[in-house]
């Protein structure tokens, strides 16, 4: 048969995001499959070398549109670790219960992407609105619904309005009661059964070698998850589970997502729970004289996607000498698509990329 | 950890290991050593490449190649310290010969890392299998991560040159 070339991407109904895949096909297998990034490529980080330190936080947020808070955080997490800064146990809680809002909205935002190519438009609708809900919580919380510029070095912008804490407890209620809804009309579905087993296979050797992390390891069964291995904000102060899954598939990798959200709501309460009183903030020198010392971090935490980490150099000047994202997406979008692609069939393309949650804008920054 | 600085500085000569708090290790080594280093250190466990980044240090007319390791869990349950170690791995090429070997012969996702360093520095991979363009588009007279890289320059020589669209039919 003849070998033809084909672009998928970035104008696809099946391609979620600016990105597109260059696919090597015969009949309807796919021989060879090359990723192509670049279409959201703004040169953060080097746009980050010319501001300074509080200037570039409204930039790093930008760098993942789904999930912007675990960027901040990373960004916090490294300057405060340059510059010495201490963070109040309040704000460690309030860290978290954002961080685990942003993770349980990103993944609703994950399941309205699969479930909207796979042709469930309910259960898409239905995520869209619950994910709308905690943008609310988020606009009354930060001011900002998409980005929110929440989490500064030395703490959190602000505290909780009043009753907010009974008013997360509400919305993640009702969200909540509507598990056995999404249960029986999409992930015990049939249907989605035969269309997500077996697709887009990753054996744990080939996921460690491909430096996968986050839901593709997963999936495969192994409890890595950087909140337990290197503790930060107050993750260790509250138990919880790491849900696995033993096929490696784009079906693992989906029900690995869901048992994910309820874990983070059950989290949510514990920590709200558990949640001391006392200062949300500390000061930290005028931010147009701020110069951090001279040295360089690393440092990392787990973002919606898996392993989210931030190489920062500081030269001892006002703005960082060099920042350097080491995001989730990268290794999921480029090394691992390519390689689970091979073999697979046309119809298959936005299946095995959504279920690997390439999420572009962290590939190009 | 400090049993393996000691061996890390016994095996390999001119290695200069320093233990930060929280568990994160930075050693710079010749450049020579790096693929053994990066080797010996897979063969001990570290087998997740977490990043290769590029530091331009303009001054010292360097670049720094920086390979950050982390171990994946060794058993289904349970955390040992050697997950939590990072290792950062540092080196130091010239400024005005800038090729390095490719380490995907050790690490095979350092493919795509290398290939953006390729482009955004202009760091010359030997052995690599594709050094193409990732993410650019136009052509750069110097590698746009550089430090000698103005964008302000770039922007008004590029793109003051494309006519305003009112005077494209000759009406302002």
């Amino acid at each position: 048969m003849r070998e033809l070339e084909l672009y998928f991407g970035p104008q696809h109904l099946g391609m979620v995001g600016n990105f597109s895949i260059t696919l090597k096909v015969e009949g309807d297998r796919i021989l060879e499959a090359t990723a192509n990034p670049g279409y959201l490529h703004r040169g953060f980080e080097k746009l980050m070398e010319l501001r300074n330190w509080i200037q570039n936080f409204p930039m790093v947020c930008r760098i993942n549109v789904v999930e912007p808070d675990s960027m901040e955080m990373v960004y916090s997490m490294a300057v405060e670790k340059l510059a010495g800064i201490e963070v109040p146990e309040r704000a460690h809680y309030i860290r978290s219960v954002c961080l685990e809002l942003a993770r349980v909205g990103s993944h609703l935002f994950g399941l309205w992407a699969y479930a909207n190519m796979l042709g469930f438009d309910t259960v898409a609708q239905w995520a869209m609105y619950h994910r709308d809900l905690i943008l609310d919580l988020f606009e009354e919380l930060t001011g900002g619904r998409v980005y929110h510029i929440y989490i500064w070095p030395g703490g959190v912008r602000r505290d909780f309005p009043e009753g907010f804490k009974e008013k997360i407890v509400k919305t993640l209620h009702s969200i909540g009661s509507c598990v056995p809804d999404y249960d029986a009309t999409f992930f015990n579905n049939r249907i989605f059964y035969e269309r997500a087993k077996d697709i887009g296979k990753i054996t744990r050797e080939e996921a460690k070698e491909m430096g996968a992390t986050g839901q593709v390891l997963r999936a495969t069964g192994m409890k890595y998850d950087i909140r337990r291995v290197e503790p930060y904000a107050a993750y260790n102060q509250v138990p919880w589970d790491v849900p696995t899954r033993k096929d490696g598939d784009a079906f693992s990798r989906i029900w690995v997502i869901r048992d994910e959200m309820i874990e983070s709501v059950y989290m949510i309460f514990k920590l709200i729970d558990k949640m001391p009183d006392g200062e949300v903030y500390n000061k930290v020198p005028n931010p147009f004289k701020w110069n951090i010392p001279k040295g360089e971090a690393y440092v990392r935490c787990e973002s919606s996607r898996g392993e989210l980490g931030l190489y920062l150099v500081s030269n001892g000047e006002d703005k960082p000498y060099r920042a350097h994202f080491r995001t989730p997406s990268y290794p999921h979008g480029l090394t691992v698509l390519e390689k689970a692609l091979k073999n697979a069939s046309i119809a298959d393309v936005g299946n095995i990329m959504i279920s690997l949650y390439v999420v572009a804008p962290e590939i190009d920054r | 950890m400090k049993l393996l600085k000691e061996k890390l500085e016994s095996i390999f000569s001119g290695v200069q290991v320093n233990i930060l708090e929280q568990d994160r290790l930075i050693m710079s080594a010749q450049k020579d050593a790096v693929l053994s280093i990066l080797s010996f250190l897979k063969g001990k466990g570290y087998t997740h490449l977490a990043l290769i980044s590029c530091v331009d240090w303009l001054e010292e007319k360097e670049f720094e190649l920086v390979y950050v390791l982390s171990a994946y869990m060794q058993k289904d349950n349970g955390y040992t310290d050697k997950e939590k170690t990072n290792i950062i791995l540092k080196t130091r090429i010239s400024r005005g010969n800038p090729e390095f070997l490719t380490v995907i012969s050790i690490f095979k996702n350092a493919e795509p890392y290398e290939r953006e360093i390729y482009e955004f520095y202009g760091i010359d991979f030997k052995g690599h299998p594709r050094l193409t363009p990732l993410f650019l588009e136009r052509e750069y007279k110097i590698p746009p991560f550089r430090k000698d890289f103005d964008t302000r320059e770039y922007v008004k020589e590029v793109f003051d040159k494309i006519p305003f669209v009112e005077n494209k039919d000759g009406k302002k």
